[in-house]
């Protein structure tokens, strides 16, 4: 699957990698994260902030993204120990239409707690609109994504994996970026037994080479 | 070979049998001239009057000068006058005045009583000859058409430039003639602008003592104006090429309205993905900040909000524009000014012919 998703891209956009400008950002963001997870007769709840960077690189159609942060989760009442979260991802993106970019890659989450570690991988298949909606200032953008693959160090088999964001970016100049959008992981293990659900507030700022 | 000789004679004689009435004709005016003029010296007055009297027949009446019946008229004369015929010899001698008004007998071949006489009838014959170039070509204005104005003895003569139908288009001279004069005409219309017609009349009135006009002589004025081509206006700036001066309807729409979806998309999200048991905090705050930016954005590209940028721009276009107008103008103004007006001179007439 995950060679599939590769080959694809690289099929799309084969033609147009040529002769094309590179296009670079780089940027920091700090996420409100909530973590709820809702087992058999509990529901636990953590939050936090976590701090990160990201990158890009575009050439044409094509752009990688990367992006890692790191952050403290703390229980939201009850005597759960705080836990650490890390999280990162690569993916590959393709330009479909004006303003429409479909992308694939690895998205890690681990957490960090007193008793072990605890490993989440998703292989995703995101779908991204984007478009300028005030002048040429202010662009939204709504994402949605779906595991394909997963690979989790949890006793529950997991039986799906989804999420979505939605957001604006404010263009301060022809460089300089600010972000601001609403993120949220759903995933259902078990049969449904188990549901956790990661979302928060993304504010951010980055530069763009253009 | 006898056939072959006989045709050469043929042509001969031909040729003689149609080019001979020209010659005979020519040879007879030779004839009858020479012959008038030997009859005269021979004192044979009666006979030269004759003689002269058919020539001058044959020669026909022309308004032109011509000297051939100008020497038969002053020998005409003379040999009226040395023939006891005074009146006759006046009446050539008037003849030969309204001919040629600038003819003097030559002092040297008439005696006093033949000049004497053809100055009496000179003073008495009031007319006027008027000498102008076949072609002249002028810049209305600052060139000028010239003609002499001869005049047979001292009288009042009035000098214009008439329209074809009569109308007077520009008094040139009005006043007494001695001489001759030179009467210019700048190629204007009377409010200063080259002709806007295609022929004029120059008309000399030869007035007589009363002050009625008792000849006129008038000589057909063919004009054509011509100056260079003008430049085509520059043309102005279409509204395909300038930029809307007020905002449009539809960037305002898309903010409000892609402020609304976006916060729609934001609210909405947890259901969308399942995720249905989440703090609304975040969202709410993030679906907010969207729309109310959304309605800033409608604020500020508010329909029918003007844009300066657009206006500045589009002025420096309309500015370019004007520029571009005034040197095309000034390029005009420059061409037109390069007028030239060719003239050319008819044969003349006279319109009234009164014997003062």
């Amino acid at each position: 699957m995950r060679t599939t998703l590769l080959l694809l891209a690289l099929a799309a956009t084969a033609r147009e990698v040529v002769a094309q400008t590179v296009h670079a950002t780089a940027g920091g963001s700090v996420v409100s994260v909530r973590v709820r997870s809702r087992l058999p007769g509990t529901t636990r709840a953590w939050s936090g902030a976590a701090f990160g960077g990201e990158g890009s690189l575009g050439l044409g159609r094509v752009r990688l993204t990367a992006n890692y942060s790191q952050g403290t989760l703390n229980p939201d009442g009850g005597t759960e120990p705080s836990r650490d979260v890390v999280e990162g991802s690569a993916m590959l993106s393709v330009r479909l239409l004006r303003g429409l970019r479909l992308a694939g890659g690895p998205r890690a989450r681990t957490y960090v707690f007193a008793g072990g570690t605890q490993r989440w991988l998703f292989w995703e298949l995101r779908a991204r609109a984007e478009g300028m909606f005030i002048g040429s200032a202010v662009s939204g953008h709504a994402e949605l994504w779906r595991a394909v693959s997963t690979d989790v160090n949890v006793l529950e088999r997991l039986d799906h994996a989804q999420g979505g964001e939605a957001g604006m970016t404010v263009h301060l100049s022809r460089l300089v970026d600010a972000r601001l959008a609403y993120r949220i992981d759903h995933a259902v293990l078990g049969g449904g037994s188990r549901v956790e659900t990661v979302d928060g507030l993304v504010v951010g700022m980055g530069l763009a080479r253009r | 070979m006898r056939r072959w000789l006989a045709w050469p004679g043929l042509v001969v004689v031909a040729c003689a049998l149609g080019v001979g009435p020209g010659v005979a004709r020519a040879q007879s005016s030779i004839d009858l001239l020479a012959a008038g003029l030997r009859a005269y010296k021979n004192l044979e007055f009666d006979l030269a009057a004759g003689l002269l009297r058919r020539e001058i027949a044959r020669l026909g009446d022309t308004a032109t000068a011509d000297t051939a019946v100008a020497q038969a008229l002053v020998y005409l004369g003379a040999a009226e006058l040395f023939g006891g015929r005074r009146d006759s010899a006046i009446a050539a001698f008037r003849r030969l005045v309204v001919l040629d008004a600038r003819y003097r007998p030559d002092a040297l071949i008439f005696p006093p009583e033949v000049t004497t006489v053809f100055d009496a009838v000179r003073q008495d014959t009031k007319v006027t000859l008027v000498a102008v170039p076949r072609d002249t070509t002028i810049v209305p204005g600052a060139g000028s058409f010239t003609g002499r104005v001869v005049a047979s003895s001292f009288h009042v003569v009035e000098v214009t430039l008439r329209y074809e139908d009569g109308a007077l288009f520009r008094r040139l001279y009005n006043g007494p003639l001695a001489d001759s004069l030179n009467v210019e005409w700048d190629g204007l219309d009377p409010v200063g602008q080259p002709p806007a017609v295609d022929g004029l009349l120059l008309r000399v009135a030869s007035h007589g003592s009363g002050g009625q006009p008792v000849r006129i002589l008038q000589l057909p004025l063919a004009l054509r104006v011509t100056h260079g081509d003008t430049l085509a206006w520059p043309a102005a700036p279409t509204a395909a090429q300038l930029l809307p001066e007020r905002a449009a309807p539809g960037p305002a729409r898309r903010a409000l309205m892609g402020g609304a979806l976006l916060s729609a998309a934001v609210v909405g999200l947890p259901a969308l993905v399942g995720g249905t048991e989440t703090s609304s905090g975040p969202r709410i705050a993030v679906a907010g900040t969207v729309g109310l930016a959304g309605v800033l954005g409608y604020v500020l590209h508010r329909p029918g909000r003007p844009l300066g940028g657009n206006v500045r721009a589009n002025q420096a276009v309309r500015d370019a524009w004007q520029r571009r107008v005034e040197a095309v103008k000034e390029e005009n103004a420059r061409l037109l000014a390069n007028v030239r007006l060719a003239i050319r001179a008819g044969e003349p007439t006279i319109l009234q012919a009164r014997r003062p």
